[in-house]
């Protein structure tokens, strides 16, 4: 029996493992609970804040007020359900039991034994169990107690659902970090201040108990005249009458200062010396969800140009430099950076991003080829295919940046050479044709990309109909052949994914582009 | 007599540019300091200069028709003031600057040179350009500085009867086959793209420079029709 309960377990482990429907059930369920870059858990947590609101409001209103049923129905009976299949989800999805069971299965195999069932289950149920026995965890099935809503003193159960907030809210979550970072400085605090409630609570028992004019008879009232006191509140439902009494009185609350400004500088403290760290995170959780962005390595001179472009500026940009004030400077311009080294992976993992869905192109602008090299392989070694823009200082490098995977060198030195050849040749040229690429000038050259719907509406370049928006057709640049055809006659044939270089005022160029795409409807 | 090229100054940059016009000019450079070490071993003269006006008395910044004048002085302050000192002695002179930003190119500009290149803006646009338009950057690279067969032409009309008093929008450029008009520049100065004269009502006038692209053999075609050279006194031209 108990072997043919094993086998039955090792198959149903490998079905699952090799069931593409599970798995995505699961890493769907494991993404919507556990995973805060996955987009939909946003929702998530926002309908189960809601559902916990829910319940406090219930708890509150119904102290003084009747409650309707249908409402008590969905607060215990809707509200308990959905945090129980919660709670069993997330039990589901920490630890993998097929994982277990195989693994066991493969180790017993190699050492040519037969499957130890009880060890499998051990390990499954220690699993669980650790699981189970985590703060959340333990709130999570507390939360699910006012299930039970006749039993009054589990009604009050329902605060533990508050402290479910903590799962859903980063905020709470970064708070009790913090207050962690100094657990050693609250414990000292928390064994002086006992030590003091101690000390004076018996001493005031001791002087004032006795006294019929003191109403300090018990010594619980004493020990809550001392946290009182202690805490600088000060009800005054407890006062000493003695003069002893009255001593100790001014001992607890000299000491009761200096408790809470103990108190008071250990957080602030904590704040203080994390501030930098939750910035960081949250910048890194910000990068993490850009669709596209452009990724600046080292932030130099030239960096600071090509983000000042009108292009760029409508881009997202995230900057990565190793030297602290280069990337302050990168935030005052509204950047998102971070203070990474652009040629370590370190660097990319700790960005949490997909590089080939996320990067648009990585720009290494370091005013030294060494690092624009170093960080260009960097990158190459666990991306083949995003596109490497790089900064070349010296020209006895330039093969240096190919091998590392460049898609393109820019060499500012060979571009000013270029450039002043134009211009001392031909000047009005050249600034008609730099009129065409400066921003502040209305004329543009652009791209149209020949998209399917284009096609549906022009064949032939004969029939696009530049001349009437005013546009000059320089070319026609065909992907497929890879080479540019200069004014090209009537009959050209367009196909997909032709580029169209147009020059014009950008209005008619817009225009125009809404003219391809339009014909059909307007016919 | 030959055209020169003064250079002042002697970083990666001056040699770049007097690699790049050397074809066309007689290069001379002009250093702050006598034992100053330059890459170019020689093969252009070299003169020493200090920023005092008494060295200027010189003829070769004379003769502003075949002399153009580069400063490429690394001390931002001391380009300003060579270029201030060049202007206040020669009204005509041809001076091009090299910026290091945007923030020199305006006080270049204001000391008096023709043309200003700022080095980091350039480098910033073209890499812009390769980011967001990469074809029309690549194809416009290579028109303007690679060895292409296609183009770029300034000519100058000589011969404005044969647009017969047309206004640049009204005329049929696809006439002209072979060539792509980009702009005209009026002799008064003012620049127009080609199909926007919508508000500017200016016909085609001698003297009118016409830019073009196009093959070697259609520009010819197009110059001998507009009985135009390819020729421009560069220090007329400042923006």
């Amino acid at each position: 029996m108990k072997r043919f309960f094993a086998k039955l377990l090792i198959s149903l482990a490998y079905t699952l493992r090799s069931s593409k429907k599970y798995q995505k059930r699961r890493k769907f369920f494991y993404n919507l609970l556990e995973n805060d870059n996955y987009k939909y858990k946003k929702y998530f947590d926002a309908f189960m804040i809601f559902l916990i609101f829910v319940s406090v409001f219930v708890l509150i209103r119904e102290v003084k007020h009747h409650i309707s049923d249908w409402l008590m129905v969905f607060n215990n009976y809707v509200i308990s359900i959905v945090f129980l299949i919660e709670y069993i989800l997330r039990l589901w999805v920490n630890g993998s039991v097929s994982a277990i069971i195989i693994e066991q299965d493969e180790h017993d195999t190699m050492l040519s034994r037969e499957f130890q069932l009880d060890v499998a289950l051990k390990r499954i149920f220690k699993r669980k169990f650790s699981y189970m026995m985590t703060p959340k965890a333990i709130i999570d099935l507390l939360a699910i107690m006012p299930f039970f809503h006749e039993l009054r003193l589990l009604r009050l159960f329902v605060l533990f659902r508050v402290f479910k907030l903590f799962r859903y809210t980063k905020s709470f979550t970064g708070l009790v970090s913090v207050l962690a970072s100094k657990k050693f400085e609250f414990f000292t605090l928390f064994l002086f201040t006992s030590i003091v409630v101690f000390v004076s609570s018996v001493l005031i028992y001791v002087l004032e108990g006795s006294d019929p004019q003191s109403n300090i008879k018990s010594f619980f009232s004493a020990v809550y005249w001392s946290v009182v006191t202690l805490s600088t509140v000060g009800f005054g439902d407890f006062t000493p009458v003695t003069q002893e009494g009255r001593f100790i009185t001014m001992f607890i609350i000299v000491s009761g200062v200096g408790v809470l400004s103990f108190f008071t500088s250990l957080i602030v403290s904590a704040f203080n010396e994390r501030l930098d760290e939750f910035k960081e995170a949250k910048t890194v959780e910000n990068i993490s969800k850009l669709q596209r962005f452009y990724l600046i390595c080292g932030f130099d001179s030239i960096a600071k140009e090509v983000v000042k472009e009108y292009k760029f500026r409508k881009k997202n940009i995230v900057v990565i430099d190793s030297d602290e004030e280069k990337v302050q400077e990168a935030k005052q311009m509204g950047l998102k950076a971070l203070c990474l080294n652009p040629g370590s992976v370190a660097s990319y993992e700790k960005l949490a991003i997909e590089p080939h869905r996320q990067i648009k192109a990585v720009l290494c602008l370091a005013n030294d080829d060494i690092d624009n090299v170093y960080a260009a392989l960097t990158i190459r070694s666990f991306d083949k295919k995003v596109r490497i823009v790089s900064l070349l200082m010296n020209d006895a490098n330039r093969t240096k940046l190919k091998f590392a995977g460049v898609d393109d060198i820019i060499y500012p030195q060979e571009l000013i050479g270029m450039i002043t050849k134009e211009l001392v040749g031909q000047p009005v040229a050249f600034e008609a044709i730099h009129a065409l690429r400066s921003e502040n000038s209305m004329v543009k050259i652009d791209e149209i990309i020949i998209t399917e719907a284009i096609l549906n509406n022009y064949s032939y370049v004969g029939e696009l109909q530049n001349k009437r928006y005013r546009i000059v057709l320089l070319g026609v640049y065909k992907k497929q052949y890879e080479r540019f055809w200069f004014n090209p006659i009537d009959s050209t044939l367009l196909e997909l994914g032709d580029i169209l270089l147009v020059i014009g005022y950008f209005p008619f160029i817009y225009e125009f582009e809404k003219h391809l795409m339009k014909r059909v409807e307007d016919a | 007599m030959p055209k020169s090229a003064l250079i002042f100054g002697s970083d990666k940059y001056a040699i770049e540019i007097a690699n790049s016009v050397k074809e066309s000019y007689e290069i001379e450079f002009f250093v702050m300091d006598e034992n100053e070490q330059i890459d170019f071993d020689g093969e252009y003269k070299k003169n020493v200069f200090d920023l005092s006006d008494e060295w200027y008395n010189t003829e070769k910044f004379e003769d502003v028709e075949n002399t153009i004048v580069f400063c490429t002085l690394s001390e931002e302050s001391e380009n300003v003031f060579l270029v201030i000192s060049l202007r206040s002695n020669f009204d005509s002179l041809p001076i091009v600057a090299i910026a290091k930003n945007k923030e020199s190119v305006d006080k270049l500009k204001m000391a008096g040179a023709n043309k200003v290149i700022p080095i980091e803006q350039t480098t910033a646009e073209i890499i812009s350009d390769i980011i967001h338009n990469p074809i029309a950057s690549k194809v416009l690279h290579e028109i303007l500085y690679e060895k292409s067969d296609l183009k770029l032409a300034q000519i100058e009309v000589e011969n404005a009867e044969i647009f017969g008093g047309e206004f640049p929008a009204d005329i049929d450029w696809s006439r002209y086959r072979g060539v792509v008009v980009l702009s005209i520049m009026h002799k008064d100065l003012s620049t127009e793209f080609i199909y926007s004269s919508k508000s500017k009502r200016h016909e085609l006038k001698n003297g009118d420079m016409i830019i073009v692209v196009g093959y070697e053999r259609d520009i010819v075609e197009f110059e001998k029709l507009v009985g135009s050279r390819r020729y421009v006194n560069w220090s007329d031209w400042s923006w």
